[in-house]
């Protein structure tokens, strides 16, 4: 053997091994496709009924995984109990929606059919990036269940998308270092100086959720004025919720900003209840809806079976387990709830929040001139 | 199973044939393979991202550059001066106005704040690590080589792991303070602080300097300090003139590591100082967000010309520093404690008050984690690892099982220690050999140190994950194991090279002169000879390449891309999934327990090859 040819050899191999694959889109269509381990059998499937077709379903982790409960095995093993030779298959790519919003943006195939859990910010976002929508208009007369979906959590526009669950941001707090905080300027008096802890809105959902809440109370000529009050105040942002929950938890400070279902899970795993106490300002909590929505170039038939998963998702049952289990509050007005959640997962007397038409083209300058007076 | 013949078949002469001229080649083809590993999963997805910054839309612009280098925000006083750099007479007069005024601090903003947080955090390490290497590799105890091999350790464990360590054991009421109650001091409130920071940046690197300055440390020859002191040197004289000059690279290599790392951190600052000590890689985090890749480029463009800049002022220092060529005979260690009088020498009390400090630093977070996972609210309590035991036996296969995550972290790391060792030291000879090459080889494979994680994450993500479209419709992919073993290979390399060169440099020329001019090969001169003499330097820089590896985070789940190759770091950030630590804390446990078993197995197995040499 000479040694080009040698060299070629040992090139080659490596190469191969390294490049994990070589996969080709499917050539005719410009859209990327969606699910090709089906579209063999999806033909067959909508004549007899009885060909094996699988929906796939991406979300974020805790959806699936979460330590205590996560609703993914239960949505799955029902969905699939009701109906015949269906299969669910999760997909959780670490960045979210982002992953799907570059893959259309850069024309490659991505094997998601639906996307669940997804945030106003993520479909501002989804919009501004891409000429073309990555989500499909709903057919919501395909999907009974949503004229059960409470009018006040739906924020699309442009019908393609349905809430399913919604959290809400409330201070949690500790009723034996403090008294419950019940208004805004309230936590920039001496008496809640040095306790609070937040999240960086750039990076967090309830950081970003708590900032728009500011920014709803006090306009968007007044929030950084409040800010620096707070920030007077001794106000502590840290990175994601977990920083500052795990400081919370270790007695850093008696107050954080969290989700309203806090003693949910305080209850869950028997932790001192008052030291999971929530405080509503202005008998306000932010809504933080999660929504579900088909992706473009959907086949007829896979596009059929999400709207039947859509529905089965808001059936009162589905509904309950996903209260539940995700802990977090329905997004129908009918849900069959557990006795335990009703007890322990309160929503506030009113929700607030901005809806896609106010925030798009303002949030990220929101964010930003935030971020730099904190940093700056 | 051929018959045997008389003549050896064709296929045997040409393998014999073709294993010598493997053999002969070795050198160079581990460089192409190590180069070629680099550009795959290094040069080309970061080109990828850096050129958003200076061709954004598809014509070549300095805008985006401009506008990060002429904000306030970022560059502070300094914007005025790249805004107008010919304002010459302009830029004079507010020079003469600030000195005028007594010099008041001046505002670097966030990328002045950035180099300053690191440059502390350098400082700290490298103050904390040194006394540690001293005692390393200068006292004899019981237990010395556990230690020595656990003090990679820190370097492993996930961000949050540290913030939760850090949260418990400098808390208001965590034991810190109670500790400084016992002596009538405190409480200090040291989280959310620059100091805590700095402390955290000092958990991860210390011991990375001391790791590297032991290995030199190891190496010094002991000849050379008796011929110092037969010529009528002083011990500190001798320690000036002999031992610092052999110690200076290792020192520094630490320290530029340290600033580099600390320039580009992201999670520590966020988790425990919060967002008034940002540093650029929050904003750049922030930008990939929103997925404003231009801004993001043009951010970390800057962030990389400055640590570069630090990288290759350090390497042209190293460059002069190697080849001192004398063969080691290793100096000896000192009994820690030769009788309990001793225990009150000055030396000896320092070095206790030392071990105190290192307890409370090292040892409190990573004890704070180990009891977090044992408790809940009701006290002791194990059912954080049933919980572990029960995803192991009933998990579903979408969710993260313990022993597959177990298993991969150490697949991928023996992986990547058997790519990566051999690379690397073939590097560290060629670089110590003063080869054009080796110094390039050298240069390429340390630039990727000075590179944001969350800019090569998202072009790996865009580069490999989503392929390279070809004509036809076809795209080529790089994703799965074997390109996550490439990824950790690539982040290893100069760590390898930085262990092993000053101890391959150190290794006497006229040993391998006599080997050559008796007939050994090149290749088997550096095996027989030089590598034996270097093995200190090889060790530690094989218990590197594993850690790293194991810690490795950001690349590993882009190139898993959902599949089963999740490692024990990502299940740790799996975990965290609600609002107990328990199930974090108790990976994170098994984490720590089964890298600690690693780096001793590492330390034991290179150590013994040594000794039969």
């Amino acid at each position: 053997m000479d040694r080009r040819r040698f060299i070629a050899a040992i090139g080659g191999t490596a190469g191969a091994g390294l490049a994990g694959c070589i996969s080709r889109d499917d050539g005719d269509d410009s859209e990327p496709t969606v699910d090709d381990s089906s579209d063999d059998t999806d033909d067959a499937g909508s004549e007899n009924g009885s060909a094996e077709r699988t929906l796939t379903v991406a979300t974020y982790d805790s959806f699936l995984d979460a330590p205590s409960t996560a609703p993914g095995e239960w949505v799955k093993s029902e969905f699939e109990s009701q109906h015949e030779n269906v299969t669910i298959e999760w997909k959780t790519p670490e960045s979210g929606l982002n992953h799907y919003i570059q893959r259309f943006d850069e024309d490659v195939a991505f094997d998601a059919d639906i996307y669940l859990g997804l945030n106003v910010d993520d479909l501002i976002r989804a919009d501004d990036q891409l000429d073309d929508s990555l989500f499909q208009e709903l057919d919501r007369d395909a999907v009974d269940n949503a004229e059960h979906v409470r009018p006040d959590l739906e924020f699309d526009p442009h019908d393609r998308v349905l809430p399913f669950d919604t959290g809400y941001i409330s201070m949690v707090y500790d009723e034996n270092e403090l008294s419950t905080p019940e208004t805004f300027e309230q936590l920039t008096q001496d008496e809640f100086g040095g306790t609070l802890l937040a999240q960086n809105a750039q990076q967090s959902d309830p950081g970003q959720a708590f900032l728009l809440w500011t920014i709803h109370e006090f306009g968007e000529d007044g929030y950084l004025e409040y800010w620096r009050d707070l920030q007077e105040n001794d106000v502590q942002i840290l990175g994601s919720w977990w920083d500052t929950y795990s400081a919370y938890l270790e007695e850093e400070r008696p107050m954080v900003v969290s989700y309203s279902t806090d003693q949910v899970f305080a209850n869950r795993d028997g932790n001192d209840m008052s030291r999971h106490q929530l405080g509503f300002l202005e008998d306000q909590g932010y809504a933080n809806p999660e929504a579900m929505a088909v992706f473009a170039g959907a086949d007829e038939g896979t596009n059929t079976l999400a709207h039947e998963f859509f529905d089965f998702l808001l059936s009162p049952e589905a509904q309950g387990q996903i209260a539940k289990l995700n802990v977090q509050f329905p997004a129908t007005d009918n849900a069959d709830l557990d006795d335990e959640y009703t007890e322990f997962a309160q929503e506030p007397p009113e929700t607030v929040f901005f809806d896609y038409e106010e925030l798009q083209g303002n949030l990220d300058g929101w964010v930003e001139d935030w971020a730099r007076e904190i940093a700056g | 199973m051929p018959s045997p013949r008389a003549d050896p078949p064709a296929w045997i002469t040409t393998s014999q044939h073709l294993s010598r001229w493997v053999i002969r080649r070795i050198l160079p083809l581990s460089a192409v393979a190590a180069g070629a590993v680099l550009l795959v999963v290094f040069y080309f997805p970061t080109g990828i991202v850096f050129l958003e910054a200076v061709v954004p839309d598809g014509t070549p612009s300095l805008g985006p550059l401009r506008s990060v280098l002429t904000d306030p925000f970022y560059v502070g006083v300094l914007a005025d001066l790249f805004a107008r750099p010919t304002a010459v007479g302009e830029h004079l007069s507010s020079l003469a106005g600030w000195i005028a005024a007594g010099f008041p601090r001046p505002s670097l903003g966030l990328i002045g704040f950035t180099a300053y947080q690191a440059v502390l955090s350098t400082i700290a390490s490298v103050a904390i690590g040194l006394p540690g290497a001293y005692i390393l590799s200068r006292y004899e105890f019981r237990g010395r080589r556990l230690l020595r091999s656990l003090t990679i350790l820190p370097f492993v464990l996930p961000g949050i792991m540290v913030a939760i360590g850090f949260f418990a054991m400098f808390s208001r009421d965590g034991p810190f303070n109670q500790l400084l109650g016992l002596v009538g001091l405190g409480p200090v409130e040291l989280l959310f602080t620059l100091e805590v920071i700095v402390l955290a940046h000092a958990f991860y690197n210390a011991p990375l300097v001391a790791r590297l300055v032991t290995a030199a440390w190891e190496s010094v020859d002991a000849r050379t300090v008796e011929t110092a002191r037969s010529l009528g040197a002083s011990p500190p004289r001798a320690f000036l003139d002999v031992i610092a000059p052999q110690l200076a690279p290792a020192v520094l290599a630490g320290a530029v590591l340290t600033f580099v790392f600390t320039f580009r951190t992201f999670p520590i600052v966020l988790a425990l100082g919060g967002l008034e000590m940002a540093t650029i890689e929050v904003w750049i985090f922030s930008r990939i967000r929103q997925l404003d890749l231009t801004a993001a480029a043009a951010l970390a463009v800057v962030e990389t010309i400055i640590s570069i800049g630090v990288l290759l002022l350090y390497l042209r220092f190293e460059a002069s520093r190697y080849g001192t060529g004398s063969a080691p005979t290793p100096l000896d260690r000192r009994p820690l404690l030769p009788s309990l009088r001793a225990m009150l020498r000055p030396s000896r009390l320092a070095i206790g008050a030392y071990s105190v400090f290192v307890l409370v630093l090292f040892v409190g977070p990573m004890a704070s984690m180990v009891v977090e996972s044992l408790t809940g609210p009701n006290g002791f309590t194990t059912s954080h690892y049933a919980f572990l035991l029960d995803r192991q036996v009933g998990g579903q296969a979408f969710q993260i099982r313990p022993w597959p995550a177990v298993r991969n972290s150490l697949l991928f790391a023996g992986a990547t220690l058997a790519l990566a060792l051999p690379t690397g030291i073939v590097i560290a000879v060629r670089r110590v050999r003063g080869d054009r090459g080796g110094i390039l080889l050298d240069a390429l494979a340390t630039a990727p140190l000075a590179v944001s994680g969350i800019v090569l994450g998202i072009g790996l993500l865009r580069g490999l994950v989503f392929g390279i479209p070809l004509p036809g419709g076809f795209r080529i992919q790089v994703t799965g194991a074997l390109a996550i073993i490439a990824a950790h290979a690539a982040a290893t390399y100069p760590f390898v090279v930085r262990n092993v060169a000053p101890a391959v440099g150190r290794v006497d020329r006229s040993l391998v002169e006599s080997a050559r001019a008796l007939g050994a090969s090149r290749v088997r001169a550096m095996v027989d000879i030089e590598l034996p003499l270097a093995t200190a330097g090889i060790v530690a820089g094989a218990a590197f390449a594993f850690a790293i590896s194991i810690g490795e985070f950001n690349s590993t789940v882009i190139l898993a891309e959902g599949g089963d190759y999740y490692t024990m770091p990502v299940a740790v950030e799996r975990y965290l999934g609600d609002r107990t630590l328990g199930p974090a804390t108790a990976m994170g446990t098994i984490l720590l327990a089964v890298t600690s078993a690693s780096f001793v197995i590492i330390d034991r197995v290179g150590s013994g090859r040594g000794d039969r040499l």
